[in-house]
């Protein structure tokens, strides 16, 4: 940490701090600076950025934007802290996509959002928000989103109007056999998204995603609940992996409370989280398989994913939407019968993974198509700031469960998953092995809450919830968790005595996997559309949020 | 005569293909209902990819602004007689999303629904249910409530 | 008196749709099996008027013509397509003795037949105003061609083995030792069926994934109906005229008849759907390497095997 500490000595700060052990809290005086800072930063070495949040102090008249960057390979971090003018005609920054090229759709959105002009950005386009919500800025505070609401036949007829001025500019773009194909929002391999795919026959010359479709704004809606209510939004950002979003924000109210959970509902937060994360897995190889036409994976993975969803539903009553953790540990007592049901689904897996692995993953039909497609090098994967099982899949060791250990993963044996070359099918194989080690981290769980309960170290009724007061004190925290899909990260900003939040930032791995389709997808076939997309374990609640 | 149209009437409700029209997260279970559990086309459901084959459309759940016309267009391709079944809190009054700036509270107002099934989302079991009442709906040979109201017919999409 | 029954009765109309209905039902169940589910159960007994209740209601729903459609493709090649696809029936063997027309040009008859029906399948694709269904027809082109070239030559080798191009005849000359000789050529044809009938994994054409739903996307109602009769029609066509050409048609283990043809043909129809579940799809450059690589060249050297072999083995 020495070493970067040194870098910010030519650069006026106002202050610099360390922050849990693994980041390095930066501001600076001045925006002119932040080009040149970016710089030295990428020199060094650290070459991701996690996001680009800018955080709306009206009182003071200013935006605060906060830049994450992140080294993947060193795991020493860096947030940077810059104040900008908050009146539209001076609300400029320059814009660090020419030097991180992952940072390229975060400031799109921080620009349709807020209202920030980003300096010598490549494509400063409207994203995410509907057509009516154009040179609005609807997350500024002190928007009149009631009033806005009450003409909802005129908004319709904006969004619609914008719709049809795209068609026709793009029916009179092209001639001959090159045209623009709607891979629309009802696309049966798609789900909610749109790309506009322009071919030439049946070859690809360029993607460009058009997201929002799933846009609930819940970044502005948890500002209308209080803090325990957030978790009803919170949990369904996306709904296949339920249960490790909840832990990230509880975890960042917790450090603002000061309050320490107990072990007991440390190790439940544990058991909970690769339940979560088993469930999603085994939709995510399911549809691998379908956007090739083969549905017999899904119906086989469908059928053993519903024994984990009884142990779920044992537990606290729902199968998808549990609301099972909240800031203080997690919400219900434990019965000895939710750990019987896991150990009948455990016994259920071991009964049929064989067949998954013979039958499905040694196909040479589906190795003939997948080994060549897709294919993400080590650079890319740290110049467009990816994670979870596309960066581990190119060979990069990184894994929030083990370079920053929470809940209480620091008491469990497990290791980096790790596969070389990149291509869709080492995808494929990275989920595999992930699902067979959280069995095995679910085996560890299972035994040491046993052990535990019955050695009255852990008393599973009293045990689980910590008490957090309703009022917060002022103050922000990050929190991060290794999620299904990659690293889910929570900026959480709040005001002295305030009931719910002042500002959620949410940064959610698909967004940036979905940056890199059309570096993927140029040249291919339209065949490969479905293939890549599915590979790279994109889920639009996430991507929109 | 009669007799011969109420045959077909009993055929119809029989065998009721839907669209997959996927908007929001109840979509979730409904792949789970066509799993080996709740195994749904012991009924007869099937699911085709293209709305010109289909009898039955979900609202899966939120509807956001962006989205809407292309709901409403899936909806219009669909040969008559054609039924929509709202599934979800969402598709009532918002769901836990009311709060939100940018979901359509109330989607059965521009596109009437024939059923209504309950839950934030609902198990697999109450989307048979729900699928129950609307199958007794076409074999009555009543027509379905968005041939006759909602806003969707002065809305352009 | 005999000939309206053959036209309307057997095998004619009646027959081809009660094969239809009865297909799809065991398709559905079939596939469901291997998925681990129960297919359709509940109408009538296992579910057998399930696909009787599909059909009456596509019958009774409404046939949309979408707007820009170049009517004449549009409209006619439905009608058209079904008529097609159920002619080939007059020149297979039902039962012993009895044949439509016993024609001695009956194998070339058969595969001109088969192979034409495709082609008025990419016409839809053209003529609907639809960028998918463009796509679907360009795919099922390219496909056709190649693989009409190997259905053709494998198609040849029973008639190179028996000297004659008269079904009945080849049906009855064969025995064991000659299935044993035409067994790769047996199962080069079953290749080259499974391309020419767009079932996995070659089914590029109608990929619902790729292309929403290839050349099928525009059509609803009867229209919809009329080409799936098409399509159910080709695979009673091509199961009976695999088992007539290389596994002895109508004759069984203890005695001669229509049921030993039929069990046959379902045989085939199980080992089709075994190979649906178990495969992916393949792209289009993949099939058409494939197709001109290798499935062409081991035809040609299947020939050479059956010249062989009726020289020295048959001895004659």
């Amino acid at each position: 940490m020495e070493n970067i500490k040194e870098l910010f000595e030519p650069f006026n700060t106002q202050y610099m701090e360390l922050y849990k052990e693994n980041w390095l809290k930066v501001k600076l005086e001045s925006s002119s600076d932040l080009l040149d800072v970016a710089r030295v930063i990428k020199n060094y070495g650290i070459r991701s950025i996690a996001t680009v949040s800018p955080t709306d102090f009206i009182e003071d008249n200013i935006f605060e934007m906060n830049y994450f960057f992140e080294d993947l390979n060193t795991y020493k971090n860096v947030w940077l802290k810059v104040d900008i003018p908050r009146e539209f005609s001076e609300c400029k920054i320059d814009s660090i996509t020419p030097l991180f090229a992952g940072a390229n759709w975060h400031e799109r959105e921080a620009h349709s959002m807020y209202g920030v002009h980003f300096i010598n950005h490549p494509d400063l386009s409207w994203f995410i928000i509907s057509a009516d919500y154009y040179g609005k800025f609807p997350f500024r505070k002190g928007f009149d989103w009631k009033a806005h609401e009450q003409n909802l036949i005129e908004n319709m007829n904006t969004i619609v109007d914008d719709l049809y001025d795209e068609h026709n500019a793009n029916d009179e773009k092209f001639d001959g056999s090159k045209t623009i194909l709607n891979w629309g929002p009802t696309h049966p391999a798609s789900g909610p998204i749109r790309l506009k795919v322009e071919v030439d026959g049946e070859e690809i010359l360029a993607i460009e995603p058009d997201i929002g479709y799933v846009w609930r704004a819940l970044e502005h809606l948890v500002e209308e609940k209080d803090f325990l209510g957030s978790i009803v939004a919170l949990e369904r950002i996306c709904f296949m992996d339920n249960t490790n979003s909840m832990i990230c924000y509880a975890q960042a109210v917790e450090e603002i409370a000061g309050k320490e959970i107990t072990d007991f509902a440390k190790m439940m937060r544990v058991l909970l989280g690769e339940i979560g994360r088993i469930v999603s897995h085994l939709m995510g190889i399911g549809g691998f398989f379908n956007t090739m036409g083969l549905m017999t994976l899904f119906m086989w993975a469908i059928d053993l994913r519903e024994y984990f969803l009884d142990v779920l539903e044992n537990y606290s009553g729902a199968r998808v939407a549990t609301a099972s953790i909240e800031p203080g540990g997690v919400r219900y007592p434990l019965n000895m019968k939710t750990l019987e049901l896991l150990d009948v689904a455990i016994e259920e897996y071991e009964r049929t993974k064989d067949d998954f692995y013979n039958i499905f993953l040694k196909n040479p039909l589906m190795k003939s198509r997948a080994t060549k497609v897709g294919i993400i090098t080590k650079d890319e994967v740290h110049d467009f700031s990816l994670c979870g099982i596309v960066a581990r899949a190119s060979g990069v060791k990184t894994d929030i469960r083990l370079d920053e250990p929470y809940a209480a993963y620091d008491k469990i044996d497990m290791d980096y998953m790790i596969e070389e070359n990149g291509a869709a099918k080492n995808r494929l194989d990275v989920l595999f092995k992930e699902i067979a080690q959280s069995i095995s981290i679910l085996k560890q769980a299972s035994s040491d809450l046993r052990d535990g309960i019955k050695s009255q170290i852990y008393n599973p009724q009293k045990d689980h919830l910590v008490k957090i007061p309703k009022k917060l004190p002022a103050g922000e925290a990050i929190s991060r968790v290794e999620w299904s899909r990659g690293e889910l990260m929570m900026h959480l900003v709040t005001q002295e005595k305030a009931t719910s939040p002042y500002r959620l930032k949410i940064k959610a791995p698909s967004f940036n996997h979905t940056m890199i389709l059309e570096h993927l997808l140029k040249g291919q076939t339209l065949s490969d559309i479905p293939l890549v997309f599915g590979s790279l374990y994109i889920c639009q609640g996430d991507l929109d949020r | 005569m009669l007799k011969i149209l109420d045959f077909f009437d009993y055929a119809k409700s029989q065998s009721a293909w839907m669209v997959h029209f996927c908007s929001g997260c109840c979509s979730l279970e409904m792949a789970a209902a066509m799993g080996p559990r709740y195994d749904w086309e012991r009924y007869g459901y099937l699911v085709t990819p293209t709305p010109r084959q289909a009898d039955v459309i979900f609202i899966t759940g939120l509807v956001s602004k962006k989205i809407l016309p292309a709901l409403l267009r899936t909806y219009a391709q669909m040969p008559e007689p054609s039924y929509v079944a709202a599934m979800g809190a969402c598709a009532y009054d918002g769901g836990p999303y009311n709060d939100s700036v940018a979901v359509i509270k109330n989607v059965t107002e521009i596109l009437p629904a024939d059923v209504f099934i309950a839950g934030c989302p609902p198990v697999p079991e109450a989307i048979i249910t729900g699928l129950d009442e609307i199958k007794g709906k076409i074999e009555r040979g009543e027509p379905s409530a968005a041939s006759h109201g909602g806003l969707w017919k002065q809305m352009k999409f | 008196m005999e000939f309206l029954f053959n036209i309307y009765i057997f095998p004619g109309i009646l027959f081809i749709l009660t094969w239809a209905v009865f297909v799809f039902w065991f398709f559905r169940k079939i596939l469901a099996t291997l998925h681990k589910r129960v297919g359709p159960h509940y109408n009538g007994y296992a579910g057998t008027m399930q696909t009787f209740y599909d059909f009456s209601k596509l019958l009774t729903k409404e046939s949309i013509t979408p707007k820009g459609v170049n009517s004449y493709l549009f409209s006619s090649i439905p009608l058209i397509a079904p008529m097609l696809a159920i002619i080939p029936v007059v020149f297979i063997p039902w039962m012993p003795n009895f044949v439509i027309i016993n024609s001695s040009y009956g194998v070339l008859g058969l595969v001109v037949l088969i192979g034409i029906e495709p082609f008025l399948l990419f016409l839809t694709g053209f003529g609907s105003n639809n960028k998918y269904s463009f796509l679907g027809g360009i795919r099922i082109l390219t496909q056709m061609i190649s693989m009409e070239t190997s259905f053709f030559l494998s198609a040849l080798s029973p008639a190179l083995l028996f000297s004659t191009m008269n079904l009945t005849e080849i049906a009855d000359m064969s025995s064991w030792l000659s299935t044993l000789i035409l067994l790769p050529g047996a199962m080069l044809f079953f290749v080259s069926i499974l391309g020419i009938l767009e079932q996995p994994p070659f089914n590029i054409p109608d990929a619902e994934q790729e292309i929403v739903y290839g050349f099928y996307t525009e059509y609803s109602g009867t229209n919809y109906f009329l080409l799936k009769l098409a399509e159910f029609a080709e695979f009673l066509v091509t199961f009976a005229a695999m088992v007539t050409l290389f596994f002895g048609g109508y004759h069984g283990l203890f005695f001669d008849g229509f049921i030993c043809l039929f069990v046959k043909m379902l045989i085939f129809a199980v080992l089709m759907i075994a190979i649906r579940a178990s495969n992916p799809r393949l792209r289009l450059s993949q099939m058409l390497e494939f197709a001109w690589r290798y499935l062409v060249p081991l035809n040609l050297l299947n020939i050479v095997w059956i010249l062989y072999a009726k020289q020295f083995i048959l001895g004659d």
